[in-house]
């Protein structure tokens, strides 16, 4: 009887123990944030507006950070902009951020009516008119997204009063683009209404942005108009590395059958236009698939990164290397892991894996949480400061993740943070047996770095924007004082 | 004038029979008439799904359906926008990727969730049914395959997914839509 009781206790402590750790797992409002050699700068609720993409911007004397927004939410599709004192469609947010403890929001763009991904303006990229070869020398460009509509371009020289320049409508999707300063080529992720995918690239000469010159339309084979048969993943997101380094890296897939696939840029620029299967494959160097279960929407080169490990070796002391972040799409883990992938592309042709990172899920019972958990985005700035050193990544109710990436082959986390929830912070929701069952937790989905070390993390369930810096052992690796 | 009758009646008879023939014939399988089998694909990006099969005997001729699930798949707010959506999701390419379409698609209305289905030429004589409705986020894919008569492939799809065992189990794996 005793020994029975003894039993009984146990479990119960268990039992207990249990129930508290992940009552403690989920946030509350007043809870303080999480985190580890990372600490808080500065806020600004970015209007309760979900979030995407932030690029930061130094112009002139000021730091100025350009944030894309998802569309509203079924509660509240058009918040109120206090600034107008209207309700506007979630576009783009400009914010100063030259005291990052103190950013002052500037002026927000409306962008596309709609909700959740179906509206908004979700890319911002900014290119100062003084580096593309035909811009006015006074202007700063930003290239935004117009919801699932447009691209367009805006003049914000003076970012509280942007003037819009261009418009390239007429599409059925547009989403995560890339625009190389140096020669103005943009690399437009687009829905072309006669392609047979959502997501493909257009290809622009934008070095007089009032002026946009269509060069071509590219994508995997199967994708292009007439096709039939299978119709390969659709395009997340490319990076260039521009003339010099004559690469353009594609992410295909978001969270299921993804690819990387390594272009020749000259090919691509220059080759045969006509989007048949064989000029489709034309500029193609290498085409590597990723698991079934995992896809790619961000994929970041570091070429030529020494490995000290390898140092002492006659050959394969640097590698090319790109850094592959898949996207968590299901709440409370419904999926397979979205993690990040490191790939060593230094033989093109024959690109390989070599390591993985994730955040273990038991350290912060984030299955449990709500919302989604896995990675989604990294930081794209290539200062050095963070260069080929550092990478941030953003993973939902995990928060920002800092990763030691000196060694690829072994990647670190030496720092995170994960952001308080707010009043705003807006629901997610997964249905149990026929019902509707919420959680409120933070949803950390991009971030970007700038020159001088500061890291912005925003949030895709409304609570805005934090500005982080390193602190300890990770501000050491970082060489910051 | 009596004697016509019998001619009548027999004709009557005939004409009867025939309808009966011809109706048995027309007649579609119940949901009874197909049996499970194995998931017959490898592994993708989604979990598997269900896979049923009808004879001969019961349908007419062979067909095949793959029913399954793909949370989170589809454009929250336009649901199954077009026929090439339909190419994308249903899961046509895992019978086999070179599908042709025999013509553009058409709406269609699946347990309860709107959407769109095609019908595509495989290689040889087979015939190959696309099927992509969505509830909110969520997409339900299904893709049939048979021998022979296209319109007759469809039909007994069709049949077979109006059946109460598919729509209760599609509400289910819906998460309890």
């Amino acid at each position: 009887m005793r020994m029975g009781g003894r039993v009984t206790a146990v479990c119960c402590t268990f039992l207990v123990v249990l129930l508290a750790n992940a009552a403690s797992a989920q946030q509350k409002v007043g809870d303080p944030p999480e985190a580890s050699n990372m600490r808080l700068i500065g806020t600004n609720d970015l209007q309760a507006r979900s979030a995407y993409q932030p690029t930061i911007h130094h112009q002139g004397d000021r730091w100025i950070a350009y944030i894309g927004h998802h569309g509203g939410t079924d509660d509240i599709p058009d918040p109120v902009n206090p600034m107008t004192g209207k309700p506007e469609p979630n576009g783009t947010s400009i914010v100063d951020v030259t005291d990052p403890a103190h950013p002052r929001y500037l002026r927000h763009i409306p962008g596309q009516e709609g909700k959740y991904e179906s509206g908004g303006a979700q890319m911002v990229r900014i290119c100062d008119g003084k580096d593309l070869p035909k811009g006015d020398r006074n202007a700063v460009y930003m290239l935004r997204t117009f919801g699932s509509e447009a691209h367009e371009i805006w003049n914000v020289a003076d970012p509280a009063n942007p003037v819009l320049i261009t418009r390239i409508a007429g599409l059925k999707d547009t989403h995560k683009n890339f625009w190389e300063c140096s020669t103005g080529i943009a690399y437009l992720v687009s829905g072309a209404p006669d392609w047979r995918t959502r997501r493909m690239t257009q290809i622009y000469d934008l070095s007089d942005p009032a002026h946009p010159l269509k060069i071509r339309d590219f994508g995997l084979p199967g994708q292009q108009p007439g096709a039939t048969g299978a119709v390969p993943t659709e395009l997340h997101g490319p990076i260039s590395t521009g003339p010099k380094g004559n690469r353009v890296y594609f992410g295909y897939g978001t969270n299921k059958g993804g690819f990387l696939q390594i272009v020749d840029r000259d090919k691509l620029l220059s080759g045969p236009k006509e989007p048949t299967p064989d000029n489709l494959t034309f500029p193609e160097i290498a085409r590597m698939p990723l698991s079934a279960m995992n896809g790619a929407h961000t994929v970041f080169p570091m070429p030529d990164m020494p490995i000290a490990e390898f140092a002492r070796d006659k050959d394969g002391k640097t590698r090319d290397i790109v850094m592959i972040v898949d996207e968590a799409i299901q709440n409370e883990c419904g999926e397979a892991r979205q993690m990040v992938w490191f790939a060593d592309v230094t033989t093109e042709a024959r690109p390989m894996v070599i390591s993985s990172y994730t955040v273990p899920e038991a350290s912060g019972g984030f299955c449990e949480r709500g919302g989604r958990f896995g990675s989604h985005s990294s930081n794209e700035s290539m200062a050095p400061v963070y260069y080929k050193k550092l990478a941030f990544i953003a993973f939902f109710n995990a928060g920002v993740r800092a990763l030691d990436i000196r060694d690829p082959y072994h990647p670190r986390e030496i720092g995170y943070f994960i952001p308080s929830i707010t009043a705003a912070t807006d629901k997610r929701c997964v249905t149990i047996d026929g019902k509707e069952r919420c959680k409120v937790a933070i949803q950390t989905n991009n971030v970007e770095t700038d020159e001088r070390g500061y890291i912005y993390a925003v949030d895709r369930a409304n609570t805005g924007l934090h500005i982080l810096e390193l602190t300890g052992a990770a501000r050491a690796v970082a060489g910051l004082p | 004038m009596m004697r016509a009758w019998p001619v009548i009646a027999a004709m009557f008879l005939a004409l009867g029979g025939l309808s009966a023939v011809a109706g048995y014939e027309m007649a579609l399988p119940r949901a009874a008439a197909w049996r499970e089998i194995a998931w017959p694909f490898p592994r993708d990006g989604w979990p598997a799904g269900r896979a049923f099969r009808c004879g001969a005997a019961e349908c007419g001729t062979e067909v095949e359906a793959y029913l399954r699930p793909k949370l989170g798949f589809c454009n929250c707010d336009s649901g199954v926008a077009d026929d090439d959506e339909v190419d994308r999701v249903a899961d046509v390419d895992m019978i086999g990727p070179r599908f042709v379409p025999l013509g553009a698609g058409d709406v269609v209305d699946v347990a309860d969730m709107p959407g769109r289905i095609r019908v595509y030429r495989l290689d040889g004589s087979r015939t190959a049914i696309g099927i992509a409705v969505s509830h909110r986020c969520d997409l339900m894919a299904v893709a049939a395959q048979g021998r022979g008569d296209a319109a007759r492939v469809q039909r007994v799809t069709l049949r077979f997914l109006a059946s109460q065992e598919v729509r209760t189990w599609m509400a289910a794996a819906m998460e309890g839509r």
